[in-house]
C-alpha cells in the first residue's frame, strides 16, 4: 500500500455517466466497501462489460479490464481460477448480462466461482440511446416481451450461494449488501450475485417508480434467506403485487468452483514461475505413457 | 501359402479394416499397431469415420514400416472388409497384389476388385452369432486370420488380446480369446497355417518411440512450455486436446476447463492470460468462427493467447470428421479491424509438440494471438515419433515487471511505447503495476482514447511487433533436391504425403524439392525465395479456393510460378494420387472435373 503512493500509474478517470445516474451511487458504495474491507488496489481485479456501467473500472485504482460485450463473466472466472488470491469483481449492465451474456450467467450460477457480479440494471440500453433491454417491461418502446427476473432464475440453481438486489436510491442498504458480497467471496464461499436497480435518468427514468415499488426484504420479520423455497415464494408473491424485493434474498452453501478444481498442493496457474516450475517428473511420466 | 521360405521381411505394410461404425475396426487396428510396435516396427494409423457413434461406413488404416514414413502408403496390402460397402469404398486403394479378408455373411464379395486380388472369405458375422451369440466378436475372429496373414505368431496375438482386454474384465477377455481361437481355426481351414503368413517379421527391440497424435502432442507442447490454463468446448476433431489437458494439466497445477461454449472458452482463457498465466484454447471451424471477436480483442488489448484450430471440412458444420485446410483465411485475415497475429503450421506430431511450445513462448513475448493451424488428419492420426527432447524446449517468459522493477521505474504504463513495440506486463496482484486493459483504442495508460495521433501511433506499435517477431519466427524446412526445378509447398498432414510423392516422382526420373512452411503469417522471406528458385511450384492444399497460395501471392510470391493442386472431397491424399496429379499437370493433360487445377493469374 505504501509503495502505491509514489508510483505513477493511470489516473482514475471521471465517470462518463449523466448527472443523476444510479451508477454513481454504485461506484461510491463499491469504493467505500473496498476501503472498509481493506482490499488494496493491486489485489483488486475489476472487470467490466460493455455499456454505460462498463466504464466503472476506469474510475478507481485497480487492475481493470474492459471485456467484450457479454463476456465479462467468463473472463472474471478465468482470472479467479488463474489467481484466486485476487479479489475479482465483474460489473456490467442488464443488456450485457441478461441478453448477449445470459448464457454465461446461467453457467456462473451453476459453477459458483468466488467472484462478485454487480449488474447495474437500468432496464434499457442507455449507451445506445434507450432501446428495450431484457428487463424492460412490456410496452416500453413497443417492447413485446415481459422482463426477466435474474434472481428468480438464480434460485433455480442448486449451486447458487448469494443472491441479492439493491437499489441505488438506498445507499445505506446497498453498502451492507456490497460488504456481504465481499465477505462472501473473500471467505471463498462462491458466487456473489448483486443486482442493483440503477435508474437511467436520460432514457428511462424509473427512479420514482422504483422507489415506490422496492420492498426491503431484510426488514421482513420471519424472512429466512437460507430458505430457498421461501425466497422463491416471496419473490413471486411480491412480483405479483407489483413490488420489487431488495436485500439479501438468498444465501446458500455450495463448494466454490476454485476449491473443487484447483490442485491444492500446487501454486495456482498465474503464480507458476515460467521456465522453472519443477514439473519435469510429470513431463517424463507423460512421455512414458505414450511409449509402446 | 504352403511354405514359409522366401517370405519377404515386413518392411512396409498397409492394412485397412473397414465395416460399419461399431464393428470394431479401430480396435483391430489399434491392437495390430501395438503388436507390430513391440516387434520393432514403426506405425502410422488413420481413421475414417462419420460423425456418429454407431453405423455408417467406418474404416481404420494402419501402416507398419521400418525407417521413416509420415503418412499412409499408396497401396493397401491387406483389406479386412466386414461388409460389402467396405470393399466398394476401399477398392480404389487396392492392386493386383492386395489381399482381401472378407466377411461374406451378407453376400459374396462385390466384383469391384482389381484383377489378381486374392480373397479369403468367411462368414465372420454368422460364425460369431452362431458360436458366441454376439456379432461384436466378429472382429476378434477376423483378427486371428489377419494376424496369421501378417506372419504374426499365434501366441503373440493371444498375448496382445490379454493385454488389451484384461482391463475390461475376465469374462470379456475369455470371450475374445475364444473368438481369436475361432479365427485361428478359420485360418487353418483357409490354408493359412501357423508361421505361413505373407511376411516374415524380423523381431527387433522396439526403438524408443512415442505413439502419439498431433492433438496430444499439441497439449504436451503447451504444458512443457509452461502453459497452465486451457479452455475448450468439445468439437471434432479438436476434443483430444481438451481431454489430454484435463488429464495432465491439473497434475502440474494447471487448469483445463470445459466451458459452456466457445465464446466462454476464449474469454475465460483471456481472463486467465490477463493474470499472467499462459493460456490456450483449441477448437475447430465452427467454434473458431464463434471465437473471432475474442481473437481481435487479444490483438487490440495485447493479450497473449495460443489458439489451436484443428481444421475440418467446412463451411458451416461441413464434414466434421474429414480433414481440410480451409480456415487459413480466417486465421490470417479473420476478425474485424487490423491487428497483429502469428500463424504456425506444424506438419507431423513431433512438429506439433515443438511448434506449440514455440507458440506459447511467442504469444507471451509478443502479447498477441498465435495460431496453430492443424487439420483433422494431423490432429487425430497416430504416428510413431522420436521421444520429444524436453531439454531442447524452454519456457521463456515475456517482458514482465515485478514490484521491485516498478518501484525503481516509479511509473508504470501498460501500453508504453517502446523501441521493440512491446510494453512490459505487470500481473494483477503486483503492487504498483495498476493498469487498464481494453479492446477500445487506448492511450499508454490503457484509458480509452480516440485521439488521432495516439490512434496511429498505437496501431503502428501493435502492428510493429510482428516486424520484430519476423526475425525469430520458425522458418520452413527444406527437403529434396535443392537444384530441382519443380517445387512443392504444402502444410499440415500433407507433409508426409508430399515427401513420399517426391520419392515416387524421383523413381520416375522427376527431381523435386519441397518447402514445408512452418509460419504462414507473417509470410517470411523463405517462401517467396523458395518459389523464386524453382521454375514452378505445386502448392498442394486441402481446400477449394487455394487459400494458402493466395496468402503467399498477397505477400509477394510470384503467381506465375504457382500451380495449385486442390482437394476438398474429405479424403486424405495418398502419395500415388498426388503423383498422378503432378504427372497430369506436368504433361498438361486435362484434369477430372471437380478437381480444379488452374494456374493462378
Amino acid at each position: 500500500m505504501t509503495m502505491q503512493t509514489h508510483i505513477k500509474t493511470f489516473a482514475p478517470a471521471r465517470p462518463i455517466w449523466c448527472a443523476g445516474c444510479g451508477d454513481f451511487a454504485v461506484q461510491g458504495v463499491l469504493e467505500k466497501s473496498l476501503r472498509k474491507m481493506d482490499i488494496p488496489p493491486h489485489k483488486l481485479m475489476l472487470l467490466a462489460g460493455i455499456g454505460c456501467s462498463g466504464t466503472i473500472q476506469n474510475n478507481l485504482p485497480c487492475y481493470g479490464y474492459h471485456a467484450l460485450h457479454g463476456r465479462v463473466l467468463p473472463a472474471a472466472i478465468g482470472a479467479k481460477l488463474a489467481n484466486p488470491d485476487l479479489t475479482v469483481i465483474a460489473a456490467g449492465g442488464d443488456g450485457d448480462g441478461y441478453a448477449i451474456g445470459a448464457g454465461h450467467l446461467v453457467h456462473t450460477f451453476k459453477s459458483n466461482p468466488s467472484i462478485i457480479y454487480i449488474v447495474m440494471n437500468n432496464s434499457n440500453y442507455g449507451l445506445t440511446k434507450g432501446q428495450a433491454s431484457p428487463t424492460s417491461p412490456m410496452g416500453y418502446r413497443d417492447n413485446a416481451e415481459s422482463g426477466l427476473d435474474s434472481i428468480l432464475m438464480g434460485l433455480s440453481f442448486p449451486a447458487a450461494t448469494f443472491l441479492a438486489r439493491g437499489f441505488s436510491g438506498n445507499p445505506e442498504q446497498l453498502e451492507r449488501l456490497m460488504e456481504s458480497a465481499l465477505e462472501h467471496t473473500e471467505s471463498k464461499k462462491g458466487f456473489a450475485f448483486l443486482e442493483i436497480l440503477s435508474p437511467c435518468v436520460t432514457y428511462y427514468d424509473t427512479h420514482r417508480e422504483w422507489r415506490a415499488r422496492v420492498y426491503n426484504i431484510d426488514e421482513e420479520v420471519g424472512y429466512d434467506p437460507a430458505d430457498r423455497g421461501m425466497a422463491f415464494q416471496r419473490s413471486v408473491q411480491l412480483k405479483d403485487q407489483g413490488r420489487i424485493p431488495i436485500g439479501h434474498i438468498f444465501k446458500g452453501e455450495h463448494a466454490s468452483l476454485e476449491s473443487l478444481i484447483l490442485n491444492k498442493t500446487e501454486l495456482p496457474p498465474a503464480q507458476h514461475k515460467i521456465g522453472s516450475d519443477g514439473h519435469r517428473e510429470q513431463y517424463d511420466k507423460f512421455i512414458d505413457s505414450y511409449m509402446g | 501359402m504352403s511354405s514359409n521360405n522366401g517370405r519377404p521381411i515386413l518392411e512396409d505394410v498397409n492394412v485397412i479394416v473397414a465395416g460399419q461404425g461399431g464393428d470394431g475396426s479401430l480396435t483391430v487396428i489399434t491392437m495390430l499397431a501395438e503388436l507390430l510396435r513391440t516387434n520393432g516396427l514403426n506405425v502410422y494409423t488413420e481413421r475414417d469415420v462419420l460423425s456418429r457413434i454407431r453405423g455408417g461406413h467406418a474404416a481404420a488404416t494402419m501402416r507398419a514400416f521400418t525407417g521413416d514414413r509420415y503418412c499412409i502408403g499408396s497401396n493397401i496390402n491387406l483389406l479386412v472388409a466386414l461388409d460389402e460397402e467396405a470393399v466398394e469404398k476401399n477398392a480404389r486403394q487396392l492392386d493386383s497384389k492386395s489381399i482381401v479378408v472378407y466377411d461374406d455373411s451378407g453376400g459374396p464379395v462385390p466384383s469391384v476388385l482389381p484383377e489378381g486380388t486374392k480373397v479369403y472369405s468367411a462368414p465372420f458375422n454368422r460364425i460369431a452369432m452362431r458360436t458366441m451369440r454376439r456379432e461384436l466378436y466378429k472382429n476378434s475372429i477376423a483378427f486371428g486370420v489377419v494376424g496369421r496373414l501378417l506372419g504374426l505368431e499365434d501366441e503373440t496375438l493371444r498375448e496382445t488380446f490379454i493385454k488389451h482386454f484384461q482391463r475390461m474384465g475376465q469374462v470379456i477377455l475369455e470371450y475374445n480369446l475364444e473368438a481369436l481361437g475361432l479365427g485361428f481355426h478359420l485360418a487353418d481351414e483357409m490354408g493359412i497355417h501357423k508361421d505361413e503368413g505373407l511376411y516374415k517379421i524380423k523381431k527387433t527391440a522396439p526403438e524408443k518411440r512415442l505413439l502419439i497424435t498431433g492433438n496430444e502432442s499439441v497439449a504436451f507442447g503447451f504444458m512443457v512450455a509452461g502453459g497452465r490454463f486451457f479452455c475448450g468446448y468439445p468439437i471434432t476433431p479438436s476434443s483430444e486436446v481438451l481431454e489430454t489437458l484435463q488429464k495432465w494439466l491439473p497434475r502440474c497445477g494447471g487448469v483445463a476447463r470445459q466451458t459452456e461454449d466457445e465464446l466462454a472458452g476464449i474469454n475465460m482463457a483471456i481472463g486467465a492470460a490477463l493474470t499472467g498465466a499462459r493460456a490456450m484454447v483449441a477448437t475447430s471451424g465452427p467454434g473458431f468462427s464463434l471465437m473471432q471477436e475474442g481473437v481481435g480483442h487479444c490483438g487490440s488489448g495485447e493479450i497473449p493467447l495460443v489458439i489451436v484450430d484443428c481444421q475440418r471440412s467446412g463451411p458451416s458444420t461441413g464434414m466434421p470428421t474429414k480433414p481440410e485446410q480451409s480456415d487459413l483465411n480466417l486465421m490470417v485475415f479473420g476478425g474485424h479491424g487490423d491487428f497483429p497475429r502469428i500463424v504456425l503450421t506444424p506438419g507431423h506430431p513431433d512438429d506439433c509438440f515443438y511448434l506449440t511450445a514455440e507458440a506459447t513462448n511467442l504469444a507471451d513475448k509478443y502479447q498477441c494471438p498465435v495460431f496453430l493451424a492443424m487439420d483433422q488428419a494431423l490432429s487425430q492420426n497416430i504416428a510413431t515419433v522420436e521421444p520429444f527432447d524436453l531439454d531442447g524446449v524452454s519456457a521463456v517468459p515475456g517482458k514482465r515487471v515485478e514490484a521491485e522493477d516498478i518501484e525503481k521505474l516509479g511509473v508504470y504504463k501498460r501500453y508504453e511505447f517502446t523501441e521493440d513495440n512491446i510494453s512490459a506486463f505487470a500481473a494483477p496482484g503486483t503492487p504498483g503495476g495498476l493498469s487498464l486493459v481494453t479492446g477500445n483504442e487506448h492511450n499508454e495508460w490503457g484509458l480509452v482514447s480516440t485521439d488521432p495521433v495516439n490512434r496511429v501511433k498505437m496501431m503502428n506499435k501493435r502492428m510493429g511487433k510482428i516486424e520484430v517477431a519476423k526475425k525469430e519466427l520458425p522458418r520452413g524446412r527444406h527437403f529434396g533436391d535443392s537444384g530441382a526445378k519443380i517445387g512443392f509447398i504444402g502444410i499440415g498432414s500433407l507433409f508426409g504425403v508430399i515427401l513420399e510423392a517426391m520419392e515416387d516422382l524421383k523413381k520416375e526420373g522427376i527431381k523435386t524439392q519441397y518447402l514445408q512452411p512452418r509460419t504462414i503469417w507473417p509470410v517470411l522471406e523463405d517462401i517467396p525465395a523458395f518459389i523464386d528458385k524453382c521454375s514452378r511450384v505445386y502448392v498442394v492444399e486441402l481446400n477449394a479456393q487455394a487459400q494458402l497460395a493466395h496468402i503467399l501471392i498477397h505477400q509477394g510470391a510470384d503467381p506465375g510460378k504457382i500451380i495449385n493442386i486442390l482437394r476438398y472431397d474429405g479424403i486424405p491424399y495418398r502419395p500415388a494420387e498426388l503423383v498422378k496429379r503432378v504427372l497430369e499437370a506436368e504433361s498438361g493433360s486435362k484434369i477430372k472435373k471437380g478437381k480444379k487445377e488452374a494456374k493462378l493469374q
